[in-house]
């Protein structure tokens, strides 16, 4: 079940992006502003960081696999220790910022939190903030899968450098984002110059503000399948999901296929039930809680949206259909 | 004077303490090798001395030390006062009067661990590194596959283990330069702890596990049905019993004669307490003191299985434990920032 979600708990904020596509520029935008907060920044690198009043802290990506059998399970030790470490100091922080390394999976930093409960005890994942260099993405794509996978696990991208581009390229990178990640925010920047309100507290991760988060969310769009490429799709069903049916089906789905699908979320219209079942996963581990209650004479619709790798969308779509009364 | 938890004394009333109030969370506590001094590292940069009389006046908040976080302390192992290490990469040997002489420093570094053997010789785990001083001598060990992560010496000081991701690695630390041993087991180690009589490692994983190695023989074993890692582990004296935390109640697994293959945990004491985040056994006699994270503090008598409550519930997890050289104080920290040291003699 969910972790407990209070107010005592830090949220934590995952930047990430290609190497010199705009990261260490918003982050230090983030510091320098007068916002009256006080961020715990995670750093790769000491940088040009060092904004008083601020705690800059350098960690060495030390990612181990978990000791369960699942090559998926890859975990960052290193943010463990340092979170629990943060938590002894007397000042105390508003939010933590983590900036990963150009070329990092994100999957690692996101499954900490799944994983470990003193971190889970501790702070809360907000969102997964992914700065994109419009002029370079299509060159980064085929460099290797890590701008793919960025982009795959984002909550919120910023498209920066949007003044380097034509409008008509700037439509493509647009669109090839897209393809990808149907379901993250995208703001174009320049210079990753943003209102922090639209990357900080946004509850991207906490099942509560599923719906709240993504107002598309329970739009239904085509399904994609684009083979090896990363994609994102989305399922919805009207009839009432049988609970044992798709515990089984999600538990053996996640088992075979969890290291292609990168994120996982959903909302379902449980048999008999009067609040809504939110669940969200990165790989093999998911979260999920009660929501909200259905309103009297509301749709009771289903909807659940994979972003991944290798996605067979008929066949996922058969899996959950198996699943509804 | 003496532990006698049957005596109804122990019932009744909890045990004479002193207990000092501060706004910063205690990383670690430590008694000073001659037992006189007690000191707590705190989340303020602080080593905070007093006398461990608790009749005697405690002095005020002393200036931080470290920049950020005093993470690790232990007493001298070479003279009376105390040995501190903290995340602005320091490690310092405090004086009694509170001065401070930097023994090594690693910019960019924490120091989350030390250990100390009675021969004079102190580990510190910094990042991937080991290092160990002695006799005014500094030497590095490692690079280690990931950050240490719990280090301890062997009995006779010769050897320093360290936990990190895969297994452990230990070191032979004399004059003659050795290869180091590896002992494999994969996951995250979080904690180490090598036993008294110098046959076996235990380390605790990210898992929930408990994992043991005997050293002579690199034979290995794993204890698992923990609902939490298990941060905190602690030998007894006689090194027959290895106690650990994250239990409701006292769990010792029994290391006399063949081992605990096959045998479940001896579990003792008062359940309902929440769960055991620090564990520390006596120095010489078999009792043992456990904190909890709601802020209850027991002592346990492994041979009676009686325990007593030294310290009520008051949502203030317990962080750390440490008992004096001669077992009769017992000094407690909090993450609220609370110093307590108890005085057992009745």
């Amino acid at each position: 079940m969910a972790s407990p979600q209070s107010s005592a708990q830090v949220p934590v904020t995952v930047l990430t992006g290609y190497l010199g596509a705009g990261k260490t520029t918003l982050l230090n935008r983030i510091l320098s502003e007068q916002h009256g907060k006080k961020y715990a920044v995670i750093v790769n690198e000491f940088g040009e960081l060092g904004v008083d009043n601020d705690l800059v802290v350098n960690a060495d990506e030390e990612v181990f696999e978990m000791n369960n059998g699942c090559i998926c399970c890859t975990v960052r030790g290193d943010l463990i220790r340092i979170i629990e470490g943060l938590m002894k100091r007397k000042d105390k922080f508003d939010g933590i910022l983590v900036e990963t390394t150009g070329l990092a999976d994100p999957g690692p930093v996101a499954q900490t939190f799944f994983t470990d409960d003193d971190v889970k005890a501790r702070t809360r994942l907000d969102a997964i903030v992914t700065v994109i260099d419009a002029k370079h993405f299509f060159g980064q794509l085929e460099q290797g899968s890590e701008a793919e996978q960025q982009v795959a696990f984002a909550d919120v991208i910023l498209l920066n450098k949007t003044d380097l581009v034509s409008p008509d390229d700037l439509k493509k990178v647009e669109d090839k984002i897209r393809g990808i990640n149907r379901y993250a925010r995208i703001f174009r920047t320049q210079k990753s110059q943003i209102e922090l309100d639209a990357i900080l507290d946004k509850g991207a991760f906490d099942l509560a503000r599923i719906l709240e988060f993504e107002p598309d969310f329970l739009h239904s769009g085509h399904d994609h399948n684009h083979g090896d490429e990363v994609a994102s799709l989305s399922i919805s069903a009207d009839r009432p999901v049988d609970p044992d049916k798709f515990q089984k089906w999600m538990g053996a789905l996640l088992q075979i296929k969890g290291p292609d699908i990168f994120r996982s979320k959903g909302i379902l219209a449980i048999d008999g039930a009067p609040r809504r079942y939110v669940y969200q996963g990165v790989h093999m581990m998911m979260d999920s809680d009660w929501g909200s209650a259905w309103k009297d004479g509301e749709a009771r619709s289903s909807k659940l949206v994979f972003i991944g790798r290798n996605l067979d969308g008929d066949n996922l779509k058969r899996g959950f259909e198996d699943c509804l009364k | 004077m003496k532990l006698d938890l049957a005596n109804p004394a122990w019932q009744q009333t909890l045990p004479p303490a002193r207990s000092l109030a501060t706004d910063a969370p205690v990383a670690a506590c430590a008694f000073s090798r001659d037992g006189n001094t007690v000191a707590f590292a705190l989340g303020d940069g602080q080593v905070r001395q007093m006398p461990a009389d608790i009749k005697a006046a405690a002095p005020d908040a002393a200036p931080p030390l470290h920049s950020g976080v005093a993470l690790a302390l232990i007493g001298d192992p070479a003279g009376d006062g105390f040995v501190s290490g903290g995340d602005d990469g320091r490690v310092l040997r405090v004086a009694l009067d509170g001065t401070a002489t930097e023994l090594l420093t690693q910019k960019g570094k924490w120091v989350e661990h030390l250990a100390a053997h009675r021969n004079g010789a102190i580990a510190a785990g910094v990042g991937r590194a080991m290092f160990v001083a002695k006799d005014g001598e500094v030497r590095e060990f490692g690079p280690h596959q990931s950050t240490v992560a719990g280090l301890d010496f062997s009995k006779d000081g010769s050897r320093v283990a360290c936990a990190h991701y895969d297994g452990i690695t230990v070191w032979s630390i004399g004059q003659v330069v050795l290869p180091p041993r590896r002992f494999a087991w994969r996951g995250s180690h979080v904690a180490l702890k090598w036993s008294t009589d110098g046959k076996f490692i235990a380390t605790g994983t990210q898992e929930n596990d408990i994992h043991v190695w005997r050293v002579a023989q690199a034979t290995d074993m794993r204890m698992q049905g923990y609902p939490a890692k298990v941060k905190s582990l602690s030998w007894t004296a006689d090194a027959r019993f290895l106690y650990t935390s994250s239990q409701p109640v006292f769990t010792a697994w029994p290391f006399a004669g063949k081992g605990p293959e096959g045998k479940p945990p001896l579990q003792f004491g008062d359940e309902g307490a929440g769960l055991m985040t620090v564990v520390a056994a006596h120095p010489t006699a078999e009792f043992v003191a456990g904190g909890y994270d709601s802020g209850e503090l027991q002592l346990g008598d492994i041979k009676t299985k009686r325990s007593v409550v030294l310290k009520m519930a008051d949502g203030s997890a317990i962080t750390c434990l440490a008992w004096a050289p001669g077992g009769f104080r017992l000094a407690v920290g909090n993450d609220r920032g609370d110093l307590l040291v108890i005085d057992l003699r009745r």
